[in-house]
């Protein structure tokens, strides 16, 4: 590791260690670094949109004679229109453009992906006589319940409560699983860490003695 | 909309429909279905005649019971918990003397989270206005920030305190999901919140911004539907909202007749999809799989 | 007009993405991808706001030298800097200016934004080690459920699950394939029936709440 390299990665293990020091508790280091990354990170974002977005999306379509692009350069101008009190509402056919657009994005893509193709997953074939069919069974009354617990517009009392208990237990089970699940990837990535700061620490310990 | 005559005892009218409902779409001609080898110069792709149907049900449902809550017919919600809670950390901050904490999620405003998130706001807002206590909304998308300085002024004014909403506390942090974190944690330290309300679409960050606000000792409140994030809140959040429960929350909130009339349709859907469950698993079961293959899409 | 006309526009283009679903026909879909290019590019506009509402609450933050007023600077001038030598430079065509690798951009990036971010995302094996702590603490029966899955779901992928119970890691992806897959499509299920429901309240204009008040 050349000294340059070594200078910067000790700027990154300081910053590292900057970090870790809010686990004691609230201090300066950790307030440098909170606001160095909030500033570092607003200043990365607006590169990334204007070499990615702004320059290849709109100038250079406009450059090169697509004159429709100049729509969304004019929404887009229009969003600035916040900067005034008074003409404000020149912002609204902007938002209603992007919420609309998302809206619209959203509701076919959630009927498929998150509706149907999971009824379709659900429709399992069902028995007694293998341990295969009871599981299908099993997971076809606990969606079931699970739903029944999400219904609004009546009272959760009786069987329809039973139910709705049930689906809740389900939905507490699958909770478990899913934090259980995590627990080994959030540790691996402090293990990364550590790495890093262990391989530095050697270099620099190697390049001063 | 859908009338189905025949039965005289209304409680068994929403039953009949399902099953009525159920039958037309067993009727529908399968061969629609059969794909076709380039779509390219077509105006309708028939592999997706299943998800119109589906579309052209839920949307007919939803406007049925928002046009019939607007008729007047009253509609009854179950208590959601959590919801209740939100009230009841508001009124803990104010006797406290200490802020309020609403984080809108990480996602821009055309995620439908995010606008979910931004109806909860403006409830919250008018909540909070009427209380001489701060409240703090850090945003991750700049797009969010006009919708939600918009939705807090708009509280404040429908509660009579228009004088008393204060721009600075809608403040754009970074579009960076851990930088934003960061900033976040520093808010719930420094200025110590008794309320964090977090509502919205949230990813790996949000057993951080969880976490910090137990050791503060916040009263905390979240909801989400992303599923994987569910598990730190339930944890982690003195109360959590789940799923279907965060779209509900304007409606819960609000008490608004349309609003309660569009959850009433959701829960028929939920019925119909249920009903659609059963009879498909029981035909499947006896080896008859051509109406589970009308609900498969390429 | 000043509400209706921007619902409409609302309306418009969210029943336009809704028909694109079922129109394969080539010309139409390279139209609506035009279209959703002009949803970034707005949102490239958008990110001015941001920009100013961070300086401008950071600035009177320093001006009336109220609490932390240092680190602001801190946060201002880090922001400055990495537009400077991101655009500015470039434009100056000024050496290492720009983005990219070589560039002081990139450097800023590698050395202190990608460790800051890294360092963070690794705060969370403490936070879950805490909130795990706190789950194990058992007060109702719904919580220790969560409690006794997460256990056995943990011993279950780890070498000594299966030493302990050789039948521990297919208990465990049983436990992932049965009711943790039940409940996640329940969840599923119900999200985008609300999240749908929610759509189309604001695509109808019965949902107007981004609009604000008059």
């Amino acid at each position: 590791m050349g000294t340059a390299e070594l200078i910067w990665n000790g700027v990154a293990a300081f910053l590292v260690l900057c970090i870790y020091s809010f686990l004691y508790k609230d201090n300066p280091f950790y307030k440098f670094a909170e606001h160095l990354v909030v500033g570092v990170s607003a200043g990365y974002f607006a590169m990334i949109l204007y070499y990615n977005a702004f320059l290849p999306k709109l100038i250079h379509p406009l450059l090169a004679g697509q004159w429709w692009y100049i729509i969304p350069g004019i929404l887009g101008l229009l969003m600035w229109a916040r900067f005034s009190r008074k003409y404000q509402w020149l912002s609204r056919p902007t938002l209603g453009f992007v919420i609309g657009s998302g809206a619209g994005v959203a509701i076919p893509l959630y009927l498929q992906n998150y509706v149907i193709r999971q009824v379709h997953a659900t429709m399992l074939p069902v028995g007694f006589t293998s341990w295969p069919l009871i599981t299908n069974l099993l997971i076809i009354i606990m969606v079931f319940c699970s739903l029944t617990y999400f219904y609004f517009s009546k009272q959760h009392k009786g069987a329809f409560g039973a139910a709705a208990t049930f689906g809740i237990w389900t939905l507490m089970i699958g909770f478990g699983a899913g934090f259980g699940m995590t627990v080994m990837g959030r540790v691996a990535l402090l293990a990364e860490r550590v790495v890093f700061l262990r391989d530095y620490f050697a270099e620099l310990l190697s390049a001063l003695f | 909309m859908i009338i189905f005559p025949c039965s005289k005892a209304p409680r068994y009218r929403p039953f009949l429909r399902v099953v009525f409902l159920l039958i037309c779409i067993l009727l529908i001609d399968p061969s629609w279905s059969l794909a076709q080898e380039d779509l390219t110069e077509s105006w309708f792709n028939p592999n997706r005649v299943n998800m119109l149907v589906f579309l052209v049900f839920f949307f007919g449902v939803i406007i049925y019971f928002i046009r019939r809550a607007k008729k007047g017919k009253s509609l009854f919600i179950r208590r959601i918990a959590g919801l209740d809670a939100i009230e009841e950390a508001v009124g803990r901050a104010t006797e406290m003397g200490r802020p309020v904490l609403f984080v809108p999620g990480i996602e821009d405003v055309n995620q439908i989270q995010t606008v979910a998130a931004m109806i909860i706001l403006g409830n919250v807002a008018k909540m909070v206005a009427g209380y001489d206590i701060p409240l703090f909304v850090p945003i991750c998308r700049p797009f969010v920030v006009p919708v939600a300085e918009e939705r807090v002024k708009e509280g404040y004014a429908s509660a009579g305190r228009p004088d008393a909403y204060n721009r600075d506390n809608v403040r754009y942090i970074s579009d960076e999901q851990f930088a934003y974190a960061a900033g976040v944690q520093g808010i719930m330290l420094r200025d110590k919140p008794m309320a964090n309300l977090l509502f919205g679409s949230f990813f790996a960050e949000s057993l951080m911004l969880a976490e910090t606000g137990f050791l503060t000792g916040a009263i905390q409140v979240a909801g989400t539907a992303n599923i994987h994030q569910l598990p730190f809140f339930v944890v982690a959040c003195d109360y959590t909202i789940i799923g279907e429960e965060l779209f509900a929350t304007s409606a819960y909130l609000s008490k608004e007749p349309k609003l309660l009339g569009s959850l009433k349709g959701s829960d028929l859907a939920k019925a119909v999809i249920m009903g659609i469950l059963a009879l498909g698993a029981i035909l499947v079961s006896f080896g008859v799989i051509e109406f589970k293959n009308w609900f498969f899409i390429q | 007009m000043r509400r209706e006309i921007p619902i409409a526009i609302c309306f418009l283009f969210g029943i336009s993405f809704i028909l694109e679903y079922f129109i394969p026909h080539e010309g139409v879909l390279s139209i609506f991808e035009t279209i959703r290019q002009w949803a970034i590019i707005v949102i490239a506009f958008a990110y001015v706001l941001g920009i100013a509402n961070l300086l401008r609450i950071n600035y009177h933050v320093v001006q009336r030298k109220q609490r932390d007023w240092p680190y602001k600077i801190i946060l201002m001038a880090s922001l400055f800097f990495m537009i400077t030598v991101g655009i500015v430079f470039d434009i100056l065509g000024v050496g290492l200016g720009g983005i990219g690798e070589g560039t002081i951009f990139g450097w800023v990036y590698y050395h202190a934004q990608y460790p800051l971010q890294s360092t963070m995302f690794a705060l969370l094996a403490f936070f879950i080690a805490s909130a795990a702590f706190r789950a194990f603490r058992i007060r109702t029966f719904q919580a220790s459920l969560l409690a006794v899955t997460a256990l056995f779901v943990m011993i279950g992928r780890v070498p000594v699950g299966e030493s302990l119970w050789a039948g521990f890691p297919d208990f465990t992806e049983w436990i992932m394939n049965v009711p943790q897959l039940a409940g996640k499509r329940a969840i599923m299920i119900g999200a985008a029936l609300g999240a749908i429901s929610t759509a189309l309240k604001v695509l109808t204009g019965l949902e107007r709440t981004y609009l604000g008040g008059e």
